[in-house]
């Protein structure tokens, strides 16, 4: 070959990959600067939809199988699971206006008071401005981003680091908090969308594994809760 | 619809391999359209219940219906025009067909991660095995000669019987042992295995095929009619209201598209049905009556292993046991049924009877309560509980002949063949009809009767205690409306069967 057709040829590779890269476009942030980007993001939407499930061994403590709803901290609204002597059974909860509404398996509406609250968990400090899944995403130690992975038909990074179960105790009241969790964040890069949060762990028991997952999406749409009609 | 078409070389193919085969399948389908019934709830087993693995709460049970209308949806779409195929594409391909369409209805089944791929898999599964009926009658009706074929048919339809009254234990005992999904998951090897049988058979067969007619119209009108009726009496929401949100819209284009499918009928050159044989009263009666009897037998195939699971929290297995008493009165009641019409030479007095017993069955299951299953019948090994329900099982069984004969005899012998679909037509509409209107109502019901029971918050066990007492009351109520419903039902066809079937024709030799 001749020195110059090779020459050509290097030059037009060496393009070729410049030219592929500013397609790309600029490479994307560093996994903790994304974290806090996200962690600021979603704690400003004007409103959200959730999917929460737990899977592996949750105990008897936590008969909460799953949980779906919509949500502008602290106020939420959601359709929850609830695993009863080996039956699901759905019930529905409010949080609004600082109320906390219970619709049952059967019957109409009630609200319970503080002690009544207290025998079961309070579900508003999972998305708590300081005590919840947003905030706690600032306090996640040695993130590291993954490849893209496409969660609910977008483009998200997944990172995963790890975090102290104390802080994830403050986040679920029946979470252990012993030792550290493992957990990972799939984030859009565009708008730092989080789409998806994965924790686990052995969350509620010493010896056996647990995983919640969380699912969201309808972004900052906006989701406004009032207290349903008692009765 | 079915017309069987003489030929040589499918007489000169291996008969009772070929039967045998077909009838497997058509067996190996039978057993998946009852089967769900015995694997909904389960309290001790997550994995042998299909409303826990699809996330699907029992207060919510409506979620379900789906699950029971969907397959019959499809088998009722299929059927009509399964026979007309079979003419036209030849029967061993039809069969071929519905067997990987069945196959493919499983899969999806099996691997259902949501309840919107289940009720898909359903509708296929539904499809292919309702396809199957009449491509294994007519094929049957190939291979014998017009006067030896009636035992072979007499077979093939006893299978098809045995299959369906076997399928909730099936679903019930392979369920207990491997988990719902293996119940799905079974019918992949076995229809290959059936299919990769019956290819050589099919190269020698080499099926000639015929121009056929085929109504798809009419198909395609009385699909869409009972697609809307199903969805309009399908209450989503049984706490506002006991039939579907799009009641009022859904419900009148289901009686434009039936009225359609009438019209069309008069002038189809080919109807799949007669419709002026309505004007006989004997043959409206006799399919009205098919239909009642047909929803009265759904009834206790859903609400029987709901009841034994979600109340006496048995297992799939003692759910599918509970139900058998029932289902093995229906055999027995049948085969008496055509006797007793024979001797008496009355088909009205059979069939009204057979219906007044199965009422009084529904009226005796109406009062069951927690301690419903303990009492033994005078001493002796069997419970009260097994005799009402042989009883009523008995009861539905006996109607089956007289009913099904005087519809037969109403059409005549040229029409024999789309009288007995129209038989099977009538009885699965009269399941999916039923059905939906019982489960809606009912879960309504159930809502208003617990509108004001609140569970209380806190840890008071007695306060629970009491509250749990109040809700499984509620369940009872629920299912006692249900049960008495169904007797009502009963009656009215007893009534109607009494005035409208003719008796006996003589005897005639030709």
């Amino acid at each position: 070959m001749h020195a110059g057709a090779f020459r050509l040829r290097a030059l037009t590779a060496g393009l070729a990959v410049i030219m592929g890269c500013s397609a790309c476009g600029a490479s994307p942030p560093d996994a903790g600067t994304l974290l806090k980007q996200s962690s600021q993001r979603m704690l400003n939407l004007k409103g959200f939809h959730f999917q929460m499930m737990i899977s592996g061994f949750s105990g008897s403590s936590v008969p909460v199988q799953n949980a779906a709803g919509d949500a502008r901290p602290p106020d939420l609204r959601a359709k929850v699971n609830l695993k009863e002597g080996g039956l699901l059974l759905e019930v529905e909860v409010v949080f609004a206006a600082g109320g906390v509404y219970l619709k049952s398996f059967t019957g109409g509406w009630q609200q319970l008071s503080d002690q009544e609250l207290a025998q079961f968990f309070d579900a508003r400090s999972l998305f708590d401005s300081t005590a919840g899944l947003f905030a706690a995403m600032r306090d996640t130690a040695t993130p590291a981003r993954g490849s893209v992975e496409r969660i609910s038909g977008h483009d998200t990074y997944p990172i995963a680091g790890s975090v102290p179960a104390a802080r994830m105790h403050r986040l679920l009241d029946p979470i252990r908090d012993q030792g550290t969790y493992q957990v990972t964040y799939w984030i859009e890069s565009d708008n730092a969308d989080l789409w998806r949060a994965r924790l686990s762990g052995k969350l509620f028991d010493a010896s056996r594994a647990a995983t919640i997952d969380f699912n969201f999406s309808n972004h900052d749409q906006a989701v406004s809760v009032s207290p349903p009609p008692l009765g | 619809m079915i017309r069987p078409f003489p030929s040589a070389r499918l007489r000169s193919v291996n008969r009772p391999a070929l039967l045998t085969l077909t009838g497997a399948g058509l067996f190996l389908a039978a057993l998946d359209a009852y089967v769900v019934v015995t694997v909904l709830v389960n309290a001790s087993d997550p994995r042998a219940s299909i409303l826990t693995s699809l996330n699907i709460p029992v207060n919510h049970f409506e979620r379900a219906t789906p699950i029971i209308t969907g397959f019959l949806l499809g088998y009722l779409a299929a059927m009509p025009l399964a026979g007309g195929l079979s003419d036209r594409f030849g029967r061993l391909r039809i069969f071929s067909l519905c067997m990987t369409l069945f196959a493919l209805g499983s899969l999806l089944t099996a691997t259902a991660p949501s309840l919107g791929q289940l009720v898909t898999g359903r509708l296929l599964q539904g499809a292919g095995g309702g396809a199957l009926v009449p491509a294994v009658l007519a094929l049957a009706a190939d291979l014998y000669p017009a006067g030896n074929r009636s035992p072979v048919l007499g077979a093939v339809s006893a299978l098809q019987e045995i299959g369906s009254v076997l399928g909730p234990l099936w679903g019930g005992l392979i369920a207990g042992m491997l988990g719902w999904t293996w119940i799905f998951w079974i019918n992949l090897p076995l229809a290959g295995l059936i299919l990769w049988a019956l290819w050589p058979q099919m190269r020698i067969a080499g099926e000639p095929t015929q121009p056929a007619h085929l109504d798809w119209l009419g198909v395609g009108l009385a699909t869409a009619g009972l697609a809307f009726l199903t969805l309009a009496l399908y209450a989503a929401n049984p706490e506002q209201s006991p039939v579907g949100e799009g009641f009022l819209w859904q419900a009148p284009l289901a009686v434009v598209f039936f009225a359609l499918f009438v019209w069309r009928e008069r002038r189809a050159p080919h109807p799949l049905i007669n419709v002026r044989r309505f004007r006989d009263s004997s043959f409206s009666g006799s399919a009205l009556t098919n239909a009642i009897a047909g929803a009265g037998l759904m009834v206790a195939l859903v609400y029987i292993p709901v009841l034994a699971n979600a109340v006496f929290s048995m297992n799939a297995t003692g759910a599918a046991l509970l139900l058998l008493r029932l289902m093995v009165g229906i055999p027995i009641g049948a085969l008496l049924g055509g006797w007793l019409a024979q001797q008496l030479r009355s088909y009205r007095v059979v069939a009204a009877a057979g219906l007044i017993l199965a009422a009084v069955g529904f009226l005796l299951l109406s009062g069951w309560n927690e301690g419903s299953l303990g009492p033994h019948l005078l001493g002796s090994p069997i419970r009260v509980a097994d005799a009402q329900l042989f009883l009523t099982g008995l009861g539905l069984g006996i109607e089956i002949a007289p009913v099904s004969a005087a519809l037969l005899d109403a059409v005549g012998e040229a029409e024999r063949g789309a009288g007995a679909s129209f038989l099977i037509v009538m009885r699965l509409i009269g399941m999916l009809v039923g059905f939906s209107l019982v489960a809606g109502f009912g879960l309504w019901a159930f809502h208003r009767a617990t509108a004001q029971l609140i569970p209380p918050v806190g840890l008071n066990p007695t306060a629970y205690a009491l509250y749990i007492v109040q809700f499984k009351q509620a369940i009872f109520d629920e299912y006692h409306l249900i049960f008495r419903a169904t007797a009502i039902a009963l009656v009215i066809g007893a009534l109607l069967a009494a005035a409208t079937l003719r008796p006996l024709p003589r005897p005639r030799w030709r």
